[in-house]
C-alpha cells in the first residue's frame, strides 16, 4: 500500500498523464458514487468529477504518500463540492441537501437494467429515497463507510472531523435509514 | 437505575452493530482480549433482546442495500475527463516552460543592466574628469541620463491614454447620439 502510494506521489509530482489516466480508470466509479451521494445530483457530480481530476493534476505535489490515495482523492472532491456550494449560496454542506432544486437521482442512467429482481429493486429505491432525506454529512459518512469500505479514521480524515463525529454520523445515518428499508414514506 | 442501565446496554449493542466491534475499541492493544469479550457480550445481548436483534437484521439489510445500489461512471465521462486532464497537463507544462524563459530573461536583463550601469558610471566619471567638472555635476548628469528614458516613456503613455479616452468618449457620444436620434 505504502509502495503504491509512493509511486503515485512520485507520478503526481511529475504530473505524469499516463498515471492520471490509470487513476481515473481505477477510481472512476468510486469517486462518482461518492460525489453523487454527496451532492445529490448526478449532473453536478459529473462536473465535480472532472474538476476533481484537474485539481489532482494541479495539486498532485501536495499528496502525502503516508496516506492512501483514495482518502486524499475524496478529500479533494469534498473540498471542491463545498467550494461549489459556497459559490452558489454561502452555506455549509447542508446546503447540498436543502438547495430546493435538489433531486436525488442516484440510479445511474443506463444502469437501470441492473435492478432485475423486483425485491432488490424496491429495496434499493427505498434506500435511495431514504438517503435523499438524510443530511449530506450522514450520506457522506454512510457511503464512505459501507460503499467505499473506509476505516473510521480514514473517513475522519476525508471529512476533516473528529472520530467521534464520524461514529455518530454513521450511527445516526443508519438508524435514520432503517424505517426506509421497509418502504416507509416519511 | 435499572432502566437506564438497560438503555445503555441497547445503545452499546446498537453502536457495536453499526460501527463494528474493532472500530468501537479505540486502543489497538486492547483489541485482542476485549474483542472476544465484546463479541460474547453482544451475542448474549442479541439472544436476549428482540428489538436489538431486529435492529441488527435491519442494519445488515440496509448496508447490503446500500452496497447494491449501482452507480457507474459512463465511458464518455471518463474519456472526457482524461482528455481534459491531458490538455491541462499540457497547458501547465507550457506555462512552466514560459516561466523558465521569463526567469532566464529577467536574470539576463538584470545582469546586462548591472554591467551597463557600471560601464556608464565609469564613462560619466571619465567624461567629468576630461571636462574638469565637479563629481556632483557628472553624477547628476548620470542620474538624468538613467531616468530620462523612463520619464519620456511615462509621458508618452499618459498622452496616448488621454488620446484613447478622448477617442472613446467621442465614440460613446456618437453612439448615444445615434440611440437618441
Amino acid at each position: 500500500m505504502t509502495e503504491e502510494s509512493t509511486e503515485i506521489a512520485r507520478g503526481l509530482r511529475r504530473r505524469d498523464p499516463d498515471l492520471l489516466d490509470r487513476l481515473i480508470e481505477q477510481y472512476q466509479h468510486r469517486l462518482l458514487r461518492y460525489l453523487v451521494y454527496l451532492t445529490g445530483r448526478r449532473e453536478l457530480a459529473e462536473d465535480l468529477f472532472q474538476e476533481t481530476w484537474i485539481r489532482v493534476l494541479e495539486r498532485g505535489h501536495q499528496f502525502n504518500d503516508k496516506y492512501t490515495f483514495s482518502t486524499w482523492l475524496f478529500a479533494v472532491a469534498r473540498n471542491l463540492a463545498i467550494d461549489h456550494m459556497r459559490r452558489r449560496q454561502p452555506a455549509s454542506l447542508d446546503g447540498l441537501l436543502n438547495g430546493g432544486e435538489t433531486s436525488f437521482d442516484v440510479p445511474a442512467t443506463g444502469q437501470a437494467s441492473a435492478f432485475d429482481t423486483t425485491l432488490q429493486h424496491e429495496q434499493n429505491e427505498h434506500i435511495s429515497a431514504g438517503m435523499q432525506h438524510l443530511p449530506a454529512e450522514y450520506r457522506e459518512a454512510l457511503v464512505l463507510r459501507f460503499q467505499e469500505g473506509m476505516s473510521l479514521e480514514e473517513i475522519a480524515s476525508v471529512a476533516n472531523v473528529p472520530l467521534g463525529t464520524v461514529k455518530s454520523r454513521i450511527y445516526r445515518g443508519l438508524s435514520a435509514l432503517e424505517p426506509w428499508l421497509k418502504g416507509a414514506s416519511l | 437505575m435499572s432502566i437506564r442501565k438497560d438503555n445503555d446496554a441497547h445503545e452499546r449493542a446498537r453502536k457495536l452493530i453499526v460501527l463494528g466491534r474493532s472500530d468501537e475499541l479505540s486502543v489497538a492493544d486492547e483489541r485482542s482480549s476485549d474483542e472476544r469479550s465484546t463479541n460474547a457480550w453482544l451475542a448474549a445481548h442479541l439472544e436476549s433482546c428482540a428489538s436489538c436483534r431486529v435492529f441488527a437484521e435491519n442494519a445488515a439489510e440496509t448496508i447490503r442495500g446500500l452496497r447494491a445500489i449501482p452507480i457507474a461512471a459512463e465511458r464518455s465521462l471518463v474519456s472526457m475527463t482524461q482528455m481534459r486532464v491531458r490538455q491541462r497537463a499540457l497547458e501547465l507544462q507550457l506555462q512552466r516552460e514560459r516561466m523558465w524563459l521569463v526567469a532566464i530573461s529577467c536574470t539576463a536583463v538584470t545582469f546586462c543592466g548591472l554591467l551597463s550601469t557600471i560601464a556608464l558610471w565609469r564613462g560619466f566619471a571619465w567624461l567629468g574628469e576630461r571636462a574638469q567638472l565637479a563629481p556632483s555635476v557628472w553624477q547628476v548628469g548620470f542620474l538624468i541620463f538613467c531616468v530620462t528614458p523612463a520619464l519620456v516613456a511615462g509621458v508618452l503613455l499618459l498622452a496616448s491614454g488621454t488620446h484613447f479616452d478622448r477617442h472613446f468618449d467621442t465614440n460613446l457620444a456618437d453612439q448615444i447620439g445615434s440611440y437618441r436620434g
